[in-house]
Parts: C-alpha cells; structure tokens; sequence
C-alpha cells in the first residue's frame, strides 16, 4: 500500500477524506510514508534547512543549511538550541499557579488545586505559539521529554542515511 | 427446454450493490437466472433487464411472462443505500429533554459497529456518523415516565406546540417523537403525538408524525429511537423506489402485487406502514430457501452458508427453525427490529491478501477488490493481489469464461503480481504461494462454521450444510473439509439462491411488543390468569396492527392466519427463547401452563434438559404476533434417475488443476447439461455461466432429481 505526495500532504493538513484515513490508521504503515511526510512539511515552512524529524506539531529537529549543526527549530524560524538539550529551557515560559490564572481555562472549581499542581506553558518567543504544556506539582524539575535515537530510527526503522551532522 | 408450456409462475428479485439478479420458476420446477448490472438511479430498469436476460434462456419475452406470475418478491439495498448515503427526508426530533444528545451518541458503540476486531480495540478509527436528525432540529420536551411506567412529571403540553412550530420552521419534512419508557407506558408520547397534529392542522402543514410506540413499541431507547427515526427517514423515499418497480411490472402487464423481503424473514407489501424493516434484505433470502429445501430433503438442521465477494455468512435453521434477534445493528445503527441471526466475518471470494510487512504473515481482507474482481482483470484498474487471483492463477476458475464470458481475465499478470506481493517475499513458488491463500482462507472459513455451529451446543454431525452465493460452490469442499457434516449440498442454481429464497418466503407481517411479566414456579391460578391477559392484551393490541397491513393489500381479516408467540426466560436470567405459543388465545392457569411447558421443552432442546431452572420462575419479556395468507411458493424440479454416468455433451474436457503440491488434470463439466443421478469423482470442475463448483481429488458429488449436488469426502 502506498499514498500519493497529495494524499500525505492532505494527511497533514486534516483535510484527508476519511475513507483514505481510515485505511491508513488500519493498515501496517506504509514504506515510504515518513520521507513523504518529510516532504510534505518541508513543503510547508519558509526556511531552508532540511527537516531531520518533527517533534511537535509546529517544532522540528533540523539541519543547519549553513552548519549542518542540529537544531531544534519553531514553525516561524526561530532556533531553540542544540538538538540534544532541553528547549523548554529555551522557551517563554507562563506558570498558572493562582486560582485566578486557572479559571482563566477552566471553569471556577473544576481546576486542580495550584498547591498540588501547576500548568506550565512553553511558548516560542518569538511568534508565540504554544508548543507545549506540562501539568506537574509545582516544585518538580522542567521535564526533557523526548531524547529520539535518530540514527537508529533512521538505518535500523525507516532504512533512510542518517542526514550529515557537525556538532 | 422440453416443456416449453408451462406457467412461468415465481419471480424473485435480488438488487445488489453490482448486480441483479432474477430468478423466475416454472410450474414444473424448471428454473432460471438472470443478471444485470445494476442500476441506482432507476432500479426498474436494471430487473427488466435482468429479466430479459433470464427469459432469454427460455426465448420467452418480458411482455408475456410477467402476466402470468402469481407471486414476485423483491430484496434489495434500496433502503440501506439511502440510510448509509443520507439521502433521506429531513426529520425532527421531540424526545425527552436532556436527552436530545442520544442520538447523536448512539450509546458510543456506533462510533465501531461494523469494524473488523482491529480497529475496534484501536480508538483512533473510532467516527461518529453524520446523525440521521442533525441536534438543531432535536428537541426536549419537559415530561418523565420511571421505569415502572409511572408518569413521574406530566407532559407540558405547551411546549410541545412551541416545538412543532420549531420544527416545522426549520423544514422538518416529519416529526419523530420518542419519549423515555413508553413502551411500558405510552400515555404521554400519544398525547405528544395527538398535540403534534393538532399543532400542524392549525398550521396547515401536512407532514407527517411517528410515535415510537405506534411503531416499535419495544425497550432499549436508542434501539427504539433509532428505528422510528430510520422509518421517518427513510421508508417514504423507499416506498416511492418501490413504487416505480411496481408501475414498471404493471406497464408490462404484471398483476402480481410487489412484496418485499423483510429482516424478520417474511415478505411485506411495498405498501406496508412499516419499511424499515426491509433495510436488509438480500442475504436473508438464502436462509428462507435453505428452510424451504431442507423441508423438501428431510432435513431440519441445517448450516446455511453464503460466500460473496466480501463476506462469509452463516446461520442455522434447528429443528425446521431459524433464530430471530430482536436488536441488531444495521448500517451502523442499533436498532430494534426482529432479523433472522446471522453470523458473517470479512472474508470472501474477493478479499484483497496482503503480507504483514513485520510477521510476514498472510493477511486476507477486510477490504476486497468486490466486483472489480482482482488484478487478473485487467481494466479492474486493481494493483492488489485478490483471492480470485490465486483461484484463476491454480485453475480453479475459467479466465475465458468468468460471469459467463461477459469479463476475460489475464491470468499472467495476476502471476505477476502474485509474485511479487506474496511468493517472492515468501520464498515460494507463484502456485504455493497461491495455494497458501486458498487454504489459509479455507481454514478461516471452517473454523468459523464448526466454532458457529460448537459454540451453540450443537454437534455438527447432526447438521447438512447449504453452500451457496455466486462464489460458494468454489470453497465448498474446502470450509466443510473436515467438519463432519451430516451432508453437503450445493444447489446447481447457487449464484441465484437469495433470489430463489426471497421467492420461497411467506407473505406474512410480524409486530412484536416489549411486555415485563414475571411469574413464580408455584404461583397461584389467579396469577397465573392475570400474567395471561395481560399477554392476551399485548396479542390483540398487535392483531389489529397487523390485520391493518394486510387490508392495505385488500385481504379480508378473515383470510389472515395469526401466530402468536412470546420471548421468555428463566427470571433473572440473561438470555430470552422465542416461541411459537402452543395456545391460540391465554386466559387461564390452564393456558400458562402450556406456556411455560412449551419454553422449557425449548430451552432443554436448545441447552440441556438438566441446564432447566423452574425454580426461578419465569418472565415473558415480549409479546410476538404474526399473521400470514397464503401465496404461490416454488416448487422444485423432480428430474427422472438418468444414472451415474454424465452424457457425453456435459463433458468439456480438462484444465490444469493445482492443490496439494501437484498439478492434476481436472475434468469439466457442463452443469446444465448433468442429468439427475449422475456420479462424479474428483479433480473435477463443473462451470456454468454464475458459479463454478469445484470438486477436488477426494471428493465426489452426486446430483439429485432436485438438482442439487450432494458433495462427499471420499474415504
């Protein structure tokens, strides 16, 4: 089984008919899916550096055009840091730890109690998108969430050459 | 034929999603079938069709047999097409307020009805279908019955007039109200129903207005809901498809009057009040024809099995019988309605094989390449492998002669891709890759049969297997290898059986009602009595409905033969048995007697005699009524004995036949050209223009005087 360069993009945008959705989410996955789902990002962002593996659905790891450096990178082109550490460390961070900032998202008394557990908001700094939420008691650690193995995913899962890196 | 004379008498209509077939018989039993592509947009045309092609065969014209039959029974998917493409009126909702989101939730299992198991367990492919009535022409009436049917908040009689001009403002075409409970007590949703006329006569509208309980009056809200919906919604739009087939049969002279087969396996008039119940109607009709031949053959079990190009069906007729479920689901919809129970899994004749591209493992289905056949059809425009492939690339079918000429199939290049999708990756051979396709899909077949037949308590042994449907014949020996039937039959007019079965079927209505009643073991008479009137009541309460029906159809009351019946369980068990009642009318002690007597032999038959639990007493959970006249039914051809060996003229040769590693030499025979009493051994193939009957080495079949092969493991 495999899909059109239009179908993956369509898939992408959530504009796929149904039909063609279902038999994707019921198949095994197709072979030549993450390359074209590659492309259909690289597609849609203005920058020119090659996209190495989304990690959220407006943040990617990519390949520096100039340094081949890894990077992790928002949507609108802003660079975080290094692919290996911690871009919430990175990112504007909003905290609701009041009452009065958790009402702002949730109804008055369904929200958790701000002594047990906070929400922090991890925004791009430069076009404000909200990339990630975290939901933890309130004194615990900035998590670092996801440490992929590229090089395994890339010659031992998807059989594709590992894109060239320069630390 | 010889007797080109007799009286073309019975016609039986089967409209499928890609062909039509039609099957007419003689007053001598002769019969034949006709195919034609089908036709959505005027389904008339595509039966006259078919009907020219299956009178050509007799060189008798449209014009001159249609006066002449007595009976003609319609199945089709006119009803369901219209359900599962929402193309139906635009109905309003009254249901109880705070309720107006049920609909739409269809009790959350809607979201997976009809999935194969893996992507039920997988949520992601969980979706809701596109309501039938969308939330803004829904509304919630202040009104409450409790459980015990006891009116616990007046109906607001006001706001139900509020509502209908609502409704009827945003273009309701009908009006559907269902309250809670009004099965039990149906005082507050008729006098809905009654202020919802009112309303429309002081508006002049002339819409018209479905009470749950005048239709369905049975528990499970969503089931009830959903079913008075599917009437509003849909039966109107189907009876004016039904409509066009009746005034084209009258064009040419019909005088028959049109019935449709139904899911409670009887046939209705296309004037019936209530259509929904044709929304499937197809598949049921092998079941009547299984019912009507095992009569002729002496059989009472019997395993009815229907391959087509997607599925694989099975149902079982116990003691003359077949078992009737009260709330399917249908075009993914829970509903509640009585259907003659089936079994079916995804695979079939046309399943698409795949290899698991992890395990490596064969994997046949759900999808299937359905009437685009494989990719040995070349303009089927297919790229992946079907079971027909493998079946035309092991000889099991003619390339030159698939649906009687009327496709050529490529056998080299279903090679090819059989190839390259399942051999080479396997490491096998183009044959037994092939053949690994046949068996594996052999084995899920029987293994679904024996565990259908097992898992019910029954011993296989005690049953003869019917093999039917346009692809059944091929698989026969292969899903009944095995299993250890009594006998197995396929009959030489397999393709057209649900049409055959369709025409065996009565004319005869069925209401049922939900009633609650529960009875100790040692109850007093008096109890006893009163548990029996309120049957009673129940019964009549469903003549008048059902007598109604047949006066649309200008017979007398008198000329209606009734059949009341009842579901009953042990109190507090989970399952009920539906039972003819052994009393025409119940009254006394006397009379509930009998009918607790006529349960428990039921239910020591069905389980076992020592599984019997009296001690629990008992509870009739629904009142069954149903009436029938008589009609005209085939009747089947008594071939004279012409002895065991075929004539000379059925002979047409040999093909190369691959199984079990080897290619054979299998000998082809014409079907239609075998006499009754002929005997022939395995490799053997038998072509006709519908369906091939494939008899390998170690079988043998037989054809009787009825003209159906009677097919044996040879030992």
């Amino acid at each position: 089984m495999s899909y059109t360069n239009e179908q993956v993009s369509h898939l992408v945008e959530g504009s796929l008919d149904w039909e063609t959705t279902f038999r994707m989410l019921s198949m095994p996955k197709d072979n030549s899916r993450f390359e074209q789902y590659l492309a259909a990002l690289q597609a849609k962002v203005s920058f020119k550096d090659r996209i190495v593996l989304p990690l959220a659905p407006h943040m990617y790891i990519v390949q520096s055009a100039k340094t081949k450096q890894w990077l992790i990178k928002c949507d609108c082109g802003h660079e975080f840091c290094d692919y290996k550490e911690n871009w919430k460390l990175h990112a504007s961070i909003y905290v609701r730890d009041t009452e009065e900032a958790m009402t702002e998202v949730y109804p008055k008394l369904m929200a958790p109690d701000t002594q047990w557990q906070v929400y922090r908001e991890y925004y791009c700094p430069t076009c404000g998108t909200l990339h990630d939420v975290e939901a933890p008691t309130p004194w615990y650690p900035v998590i670092h969430d996801f440490e992929p193995d590229i090089e395994a995913f890339y010659e031992e899962w998807v059989h594709l050459p590992v894109p060239e890196r320069v630390d | 034929m010889e007797t080109q004379q007799s009286n073309v008498q019975v016609m039986g209509i089967d409209a499928g999603g890609t062909m039509t077939d039609t099957f007419f018989v003689r007053a001598d039993g002769r019969f034949v079938v006709g195919k034609a592509q089908s036709n959505p947009g005027d389904e008339s045309l595509a039966i006259y069709n078919s009907s020219v092609d299956a009178l050509e065969h007799w060189d008798r014209k449209v014009d001159d047999v249609y006066p002449e039959l007595a009976t003609c029974v319609y199945s089709g998917t006119a009803m369901l097409n219209r359900i599962l493409m929402r193309k139906g009126l635009d109905v309003g909702l009254i249901c109880n307020k705070g309720f107006e989101q049920i609909h739409s939730m269809g009790r959350a299992l809607q979201s997976y009805l009809g999935y194969a198991l893996e992507d039920r367990i997988h949520l992601n492919t969980h979706r809701y279908d596109e309501p039938l009535v969308p939330v803004s022409r829904t509304r919630g009436v202040t009104e409450r019955t409790d459980v015990q049917g006891k009116i616990v908040i007046p109906l607001r009689e006001d706001e139900v007039r509020a509502m209908t001009r609502e409704l009827v403002e945003a273009g309701s075409q009908a009006i559907v109200i269902c309250l809670l409970q009004s099965h039990k007590n149906e005082a507050s949703e008729q006098r809905a129903r009654d202020l919802v006329r009112d309303e429309l006569k002081k508006l002049k509208s002339d819409i018209p207005v479905f009470a749950s309980v005048d239709y369905y009056p049975s528990r499970k809200e969503s089931h009830r809901m959903n079913t008075t919906i599917l009437e509003a919604y849909g039966a109107e739009p189907s009876r004016q498809t039904l409509k066009k087939v009746s005034d084209r049969f009258k064009k040419h002279g019909a005088k028959f009057d049109l019935r449709v087969m139904a899911t409670h396996g009887g046939t209705i008039s296309w004037k019936a009040k209530e259509l929904a119940r044709t929304i499937v109607s197809g598949p049921i009709g092998g079941v009547i024809g299984s019912k009507l031949l095992g009569e002729y053959l002496g059989d009472e079990n019997i395993a009815c099995s229907d391959i087509g190009g997607t599925s694989f069906d099975v149902a079982l007729i116990t003691k003359g019988n077949f078992a009737i479920k009260s709330d399917p689901d249908m075009a993914r919809l829970v509903l509640s309605l009585p259907l003659v129970a089936m079994d079916s899994v995804g695979a079939g004749a046309g399943s698409f094989v795949r290899l698991d591209p992890y395990s490596k493992s064969i994997k046949l289905g759900p999808d299937s390449a359905g009437y685009r056949v494989g990719t040995c059809w070349p303009e089927s425009g297919l790229d992946t492998v079907s079971v027909s492939d493998c079946h035309v690339v092991l000889g099991y079918l003619n390339p030159q002669n698939f649906l009687g000429g009327a496709i050529k199939l490529d056998v080299q290049r279903a090679r090819d891709h059989i190839k390259a999708q399942i051999a080479d990756p396997l490491g096998l051979s183009v044959e037994d890759a092939a053949a690994g396709v046949i068996e594996l899909l052999d084995l899920t077949l029987s293994e679904y049969l024996r565990a259908n037949i097992s898992a019910k308590g029954y011993n296989p042994a005690e049953f003869t297997c019917f093999s039917y449907g346009g692809a059944g014949p091929v698989h026969t020996y292969g899903y009944t290898e095995g299993v250890g039937f009594k006998d197995v039959v396929v009959p030489a007019w397999a393709a057209g059986f649900s049409a055959f079965g369709c025409a065996c079927a009565d004319f005869e209505y069925r209401y049922d009602k939900s009633v609650d009643l529960g009875v100790a073991q040692f109850a007093s008479d008096e109890q006893k009595a009163a548990a029996c009137s309120t049957l009673q009541e129940a019964w009549e309460e469903l003549a008048v409905k059902v007598i109604d029906e047949f006066v649309i159809n200008g017979y007398k009351p008198e000329d209606v033969l009734l059949i009341p019946g009842y579901k009953m369980q042990y109190m507090g068990q989970l399952n009920d048995l539906e039972i003819v009642s052994p009393v025409s009318s119940a009254a006394t002690a006397d009379d509930w007697q009998q009918i607790i007597e006529s349960f428990e032999n039921t239910y020591g038959r069905v389980y076992a005699n020592s599984a019997r639990s009296p001690e629990l007493g008992f509870s009739v959970t629904g009142a069954i009524l149903r009436g029938m006249v008589v009609t005209q039914k085939p009747v089947l051809p008594e071939d004279p004995d012409a002895g065991p060996k075929p004539p000379k003229e059925a002979y047409l040769g040999t093909r190369p036949f691959y199984r079990h590693k080897k290619w054979v030499e299998a000998a082809l025979w014409k079907m239609e050209s075998l006499k009754a009493g002929n005997h022939i051994v395995g490799p053997a193939i038998i072509e006709s223009d519908a369906t091939t009957f494939v008899v390998p080495d170690g079988f043998e079949t037989m054809i009787d005087k009825h003209r159906l092969f009677h097919l044996k493991e040879v030992k």
